[in-house]
């Protein structure tokens, strides 16, 4: 097999993070380079930057379904709005390089929704490790974000007592206006979530609990399925295609 | 008088931050005299949400009925919030 191997600086621009992130991270052996060279200059196999990637999600699944709640690496930890505010707009910068505004302001727009989601219905209640999982890959074009909070179901079971498994109260999230937040009107957010993903060349995996969804472009109805895994507060894998 | 939601910041996400900047603009707000329009100008924002413009436009239509208009809202994520919002 030939290996393609790339530099430290493209590494870093696929992966949208810096240059010094991926020296700890090769020195933590997270991410292992390739010297190379008089110089011994550090070069990444693609294939390892890929398996990275896809363990990025992984990652996110296996911390956000553990029974025991861990605090994850501080690259992708926000434990408050703030530092989510602050890595979104760096996001938000880094799809800005090269790719147009409708994809920059949507996908911000939508991972924002999510992640704020998390921290609207789990202020003060978090049921162990407070704030998101936030992650992303320019080169895969996935944002994950992931939370160990009290799940849709519970949130919506505040104004929805009828509600009995998370399967319904998914649907509910994505297609009516309700809020696990009385007196406060609200609850727009996953309805705001769903059009854009389907009026545009985006897809979003959402799981809570023992149920999901994926929504693609052009898709009409909300179709929730049984997981085969459990996740106590939610999950997302949202996507965003290569340019036609 | 004209509203420029970019000076509020340039991505606009968040519930609190949407109600701290209602909270904040009260005193211009309570400067505007009867029958005046108020004129939201989302020129230069980047990203806004349902979320903060629900925090910041809900109220501000609720209390300037009628008298609120909207310019430049062309942004993708200005535009599918404001639908989502039904403004």
């Amino acid at each position: 097999m030939i290996r393609k191997l790339i530099s430290i600086g493209e590494t870093a621009k696929l992966l949208g993070v810096s240059v010094d992130t991926l020296r700890r991270w090769d020195g933590t052996g997270r991410l292992l380079s390739i010297r190379s060279g008089p110089r011994g200059h550090r070069f990444y196999d693609l294939s390892d930057i890929e398996q990275f990637t896809q363990d990025q999600s992984d990652i996110a699944r296996r911390w956000a379904q553990s029974p025991k709640g861990v605090e994850p690496e501080v690259e992708i930890y926000c434990q408050t709005r703030d530092v989510f505010q602050s890595r979104l707009e760096t996001l938000q910068g880094k799809l800005g390089r090269n790719l147009p505004v409708t994809v920059v302001s949507l996908i911000t727009a939508v991972a924002g929704e999510i992640g704020n989601n998390s921290f609207d219905h789990n202020l003060g209640n978090w049921p162990d490790v407070i704030g998101i999982f936030f992650s992303y890959s320019l080169r895969e074009r996935t944002v994950i974000l992931a939370d160990r909070g009290l799940g849709i179901l519970t949130t919506l079971k505040r104004v929805r007592p009828e509600l009995t498994n998370a399967q319904e109260a998914l649907k509910v999230a994505f297609t009516e206006t309700v809020s696990g937040r009385l007196p406060e009107s609200r609850g727009n957010g996953l309805k705001f979530v769903r059009k854009v993903i389907v009026d545009n060349a985006f897809t979003l995996y959402f799981q809570t609990g023992d149920a999901y969804l994926y929504l693609k472009q052009g898709d009409e109805g909300i179709v929730v399925k049984p997981a085969k895994t459990f996740i106590r507060g939610c999950f997302a894998k949202i996507g965003f295609e290569e340019e036609k | 008088m004209i509203i420029q939601v970019k000076k509020f910041g340039t991505t606009l996400v968040s519930r609190p931050s949407g109600r701290e900047a209602w909270l904040a603009f009260q005193p211009v707000l309570n400067e505007i005299s009867a029958g005046e329009d108020i004129v939201v100008d989302f020129a230069g924002v980047a990203v806004l949400t349902p979320s903060w413009a629900d925090e910041f436009l809900t109220p501000l239509y609720n209390r300037f009925d009628g008298r609120v208009k909207l310019l430049n809202t062309d942004n993708p994520s200005v535009s599918a919030s404001l639908t989502i919002l039904g403004k």
